[in-house]
C-alpha cells in the first residue's frame, strides 16, 4: 500500500540543516494497521506530512498503491489526498465555522460528487460514528471525542485507501481514547490500511505493527537500524 | 461549488463582522463616488434618441465673416446657427423626410384669472415635422399638420406639465390659450417628455427641460417675435431698419434640423446645400470658402462639448479614487486571510486544489465588492439627488441625474472589479500557504 525507500527530508535555514528524514525506508501493506511511534522530533510528523503528500522530500522514491507519487504536481498531490488518504489529527481540525454535516462533506465538495450521493456518504459516515443526531451542532457543541469522531467520519465519507491518523488519541482522556482506537480497529478490519503516529503504547498495541522511529530513521528497540528500515527485508502485506 | 464558496464566503464575514463591514464600507464609499461621477459624465455622453440619431443631422452655413473666424476654439466651423433668409430657401427643399427650422422664444402666456397670473413662458417655434422627427410623445391630441405652418393657423401644443398648470391636467384638446395678444387653439399636449439634455437645442443651456410650449414657426413674423437664444452676426447694418431687417440681415439665429434616411438622401441634401450656396455666392454672398456642415446628432452634441471636460475629468478622479480604495483593502483582506491559514491547511490536506483555494477567496472578494457595489449605488442614488437639488437651483430643473441601467451596470462592473483588485493577491497568497505547516497549529 505504502512504500518508501531511501527518503531524505531535509529543512534549511540559513544557518542550520535539520535532516528530518534520513535513509528512511519503509513498507507498509494493504490493510495493515501500523503503529510509528518515537520520541519529539525522531521525524513522525515529517514522515506523515511526506506519506500524506502535504510536504516533498529531498531524495528517495516513494510508492503509494502502486503508483509512483515521488514527483507530482500540486494538483495530482491533491487529487490523491482527496480520493486516496483521510487524515485524522490529534486536534481534530474541523472546520469551527461549519456544522458536523458541512465538515464531513468538506473533501467530497473537492470531488465533483452530485449532492445526493455526498449526502448518503454524509449520512452513513456519521451513523457508521454515532452522530447522526449531531449532524446540526457546532464543533464547538461537541465534546472531544465527539469532535475526534466527527474527523473520523469526515475521513469515511471520502472512503480512502489509506488512514494517516497523527496521535488521534493525544487530546482525549481514556475512555474516549478506547472508542476512538476501537471505531479505527472496526475500520481497519473493512480493509482499510492505518498509519497511526502516537506516543501512547496502549494505543500502540491495538496496532498489527509498532515502528520505531529514531533521528529520521526507522530502529529497533534499541534504537539500531532495524530491518524494517530496508524494505526487501520486510514482509510484504500488499 | 459556487454557491458553496458563496455560503463559505458569507460565514467568513459574520466572523469578523466589525472588519467585513469596514472593507465592505471601504468599496461603497469607492462605488459611491465612481459612480455618482460616471453617471454624470454618462447623463451628458448618453445618446438622447438611439432609435434615429443616425437619420437626424444638424444643418449649418458658413456664410460668415471672411475677415475673421467664427468665434470657437476651432476657426473653419461654420456658425452654429443659420440666417433667416437662407432658412427660407432650405426648407423648400423636398430631399429630406423630415425637416425644421426652429428657435425659440419668450412670450406672456395669459392664463384663466383663476389658475394663476400672466407669465413669460418660453415657447419654441417649430415646424410640424418637429413632432414625429424628434418622436415626442403625445399624451392628448397630436402636433399640427403642414397646412397649420403654411397659415400659420393659431395651434399651440403644450407640455404636460404646462397642461397640468394651465388645464389641470385635464385633455385640454380644442381649448383656447391666450399668448401675447392672440388666443391660440391646443392641438395637443405632450407626454412626459424629459430628454436629459435639450438635444435638438444645444446652442446654449442645453440642461434646460424642453419648452413648456410649441408654436408654429412662421407666427415670426406676424408677432414680430425675437429669439430668447444665442444669435451671431456680422456684416453692415441691413438697409431695412427695424424687425424686418434682422430677417435679412446675416444674423444667425436659426437652428436647423432635417431628417435623411438614407446615405443617398444625405448625399443628395448635402449637394442640394452645395448648390444653394453657389447660387447665393454669385450673388455677393457667402465669401467664405465652401463650408456646410451636415452633423449627426452624436457628433454635433461633441462638437458643441455637451460632455464638460469637467465631468469626464472627474470621472476619471472618481475612478481612481475607487482603485485607491480596492488597493488599500487589500492588506485588510490579506490579513484576514492569512488569519484562516490553518482551515487553508485543512482543505488542502483534504483534497483542495490551490486553484480551489483561490477560486474561494476570490468569490469572498466578490462578495463584498458587490455588498459594497449594492450600499455604494444607494449612496451615489443620494448624492445624485443632491445634485438634482443643486441643478433645480441653477436650471430650474430637479431630475437631470437619474442613473440608468447602464450605469447600474456599470456600478456592477465596478464593484466587482474593485473586489478583485482588492482580493487577488491575497487570494493569490493563501492559496500558496503550504498545508502542512498550519495543520498541528489548528
Amino acid at each position: 500500500m505504502l512504500e518508501m525507500k531511501d527518503i531524505k527530508k531535509v529543512y534549511r535555514t540559513d544557518l542550520v540543516e535539520t535532516h528530518a528524514l534520513a535513509e528512511f525506508s519503509l513498507r507498509v501493506g494493504s490493510g495493515e494497521f501500523v503503529a510509528i511511534m518515537g520520541p519529539s522530533g525522531s521525524g513522525k510528523t515529517t514522515f506523515l506530512n511526506v506519506a500524506g503528500l502535504l510536504d516533498t522530500f529531498d531524495e528517495g522514491r516513494y510508492w503509494l498503491d502502486g503508483e509512483d507519487v515521488s514527483r507530482l504536481s500540486d494538483d495530482q498531490m491533491s487529487r490523491i489526498r482527496n480520493r486516496k488518504i483521510g487524515f485524522i489529527f490529534q486536534s481534530f481540525n474541523l472546520i469551527p465555522d461549519l456544522d458536523v454535516f458541512d465538515n464531513v462533506d468538506v473533501p467530497l465538495r473537492y470531488r465533483a460528487l452530485p449532492a445526493a450521493d455526498r449526502r448518503a456518504r454524509i449520512e452513513k459516515a456519521l451513523e457508521l460514528v454515532g452522530l447522526s443526531s449531531r449532524a446540526r451542532h457546532l464543533p464547538s457543541q461537541l465534546s472531544g471525542g465527539q469532535q475526534q469522531r466527527v474527523a473520523i467520519a469526515r475521513v469515511l465519507a471520502g472512503d480512502p485507501r489509506l488512514i494517516l491518523a497523527d496521535e488521534p488519541t493525544g487530546n482525549l482522556d481514556s475512555l474516549m481514547t478506547r472508542e476512538i482506537m476501537d471505531l479505527l480497529e472496526r475500520i481497519n478490519e473493512q480493509g482499510t490500511t492505518i498509519v497511526m503516529v502516537t506516543h501512547s503504547p496502549e494505543c500502540a498495541a491495538r496496532a498489527h505493527r509498532q515502528i520505531h522511529l529514531l533521528d529520521g530513521k526507522v530502529v529497533d528497540l534499541e534504537g539500531r537500524p532495524a530491518p524494517m528500515a530496508r524494505p526487501e527485508l520486510a514482509p510484504s502485506l500488499g | 461549488m459556487l454557491l458553496y464558496n458563496l455560503r463559505i464566503a458569507l460565514l467568513s464575514l459574520k466572523r469578523n463582522w466589525i472588519l467585513s463591514a469596514v472593507i465592505v464600507g471601504g468599496i461603497a464609499l469607492g462605488i459611491a463616488v465612481s459612480t455618482m461621477f460616471a453617471t454624470t459624465r454618462h447623463v451628458f455622453a448618453r445618446n438622447p434618441i438611439p432609435q434615429k440619431s443616425d437619420v437626424l443631422y444638424y444643418v449649418r452655413l458658413d456664410s460668415w465673416d471672411p475677415q475673421r473666424p467664427y468665434p470657437g476654439d476651432d476657426p473653419s466651423r461654420p456658425p452654429t446657427q443659420i440666417t433667416y433668409r437662407d432658412m427660407v430657401e432650405i426648407m423648400k427643399s423636398d430631399i429630406p423626410l423630415r425637416q425644421s427650422a426652429m428657435f425659440r422664444s419668450n412670450l406672456y402666456v395669459f392664463p384663466d384669472p383663476k389658475v394663476g397670473r400672466p407669465q413669460k413662458t418660453m415657447v419654441r417655434l417649430c415646424f410640424a415635422d418637429f413632432f414625429p422627427m424628434f418622436d415626442v410623445p403625445f399624451k392628448y391630441g397630436s402636433g399640427w399638420d403642414k397646412k397649420a405652418d403654411a397659415g400659420p393657423e393659431p395651434v399651440v401644443v403644450l407640455s404636460a406639465e404646462e397642461n397640468d398648470l394651465l388645464f389641470g391636467g385635464t385633455n385640454s384638446v380644442g381649448k383656447t390659450i391666450r399668448m401675447e395678444d392672440r388666443e391660440l387653439r391646443v392641438v395637443g399636449v405632450l407626454d412626459v417628455w424629459r430628454p436629459t439634455v435639450r438635444f435638438y437645442d444645444v446652442t446654449a443651456n442645453f440642461f434646460q427641460a424642453p419648452e413648456p410650449i410649441f408654436m408654429p414657426f412662421n407666427f415670426l413674423r406676424p408677432m414680430k417675435l425675437r429669439t430668447f437664444g444665442n444669435s451671431d452676426g456680422w456684416g453692415p447694418s441691413p438697409s431695412i431698419p427695424g424687425f424686418e431687417g434682422r430677417l435679412v440681415g446675416e444674423s444667425c439665429w436659426i437652428q436647423m434640423w432635417v431628417e435623411l434616411p438614407t446615405r443617398e438622401k444625405r448625399q443628395a441634401y448635402e449637394d442640394f446645400l452645395a448648390a444653394y450656396v453657389m447660387e447665393q455666392k454669385k450673388a455677393g454672398r457667402f465669401p467664405r470658402p465652401l463650408n456646410n456642415r451636415v452633423t449627426p446628432v452624436m457628433a454635433w452634441m461633441k462638437e458643441q462639448k455637451v460632455v464638460p471636460q469637467e465631468a469626464t475629468a472627474m470621472m476619471i478622479v472618481s475612478l481612481l479614487f475607487l482603485a485607491v480604495c480596492a488597493l488599500n483593502l487589500m492588506g485588510l483582506l490579506l490579513g484576514k486571510f492569512l488569519a484562516r491559514a490553518p482551515e487553508i491547511g485543512v482543505r488542502r490536506a483534504l483534497g483542495a486544489r490551490r486553484f480551489d483555494i483561490f477560486v474561494q477567496h476570490v468569490v469572498e472578494c466578490e462578495l463584498v465588492g458587490l455588498m459594497g457595489g449594492v450600499i455604494g449605488m444607494a449612496l451615489a442614488l443620494g448624492g445624485l439627488v443632491w445634485m438634482n437639488n443643486w441643478m433645480k437651483t441653477v436650471t430650474q430643473r430637479g431630475d437631470v441625474f437619474r442613473m440608468d441601467a447602464p450605469m447600474a451596470a456599470l456600478s456592477v462592473a465596478l464593484s466587482l472589479i474593485a473586489g478583485l483588485i482588492a482580493g487577488v493577491y491575497p487570494a493569490w497568497r493563501v492559496c500558496r500557504i503550504a498545508p502542512a505547516v498550519h495543520l498541528k497549529v489548528q
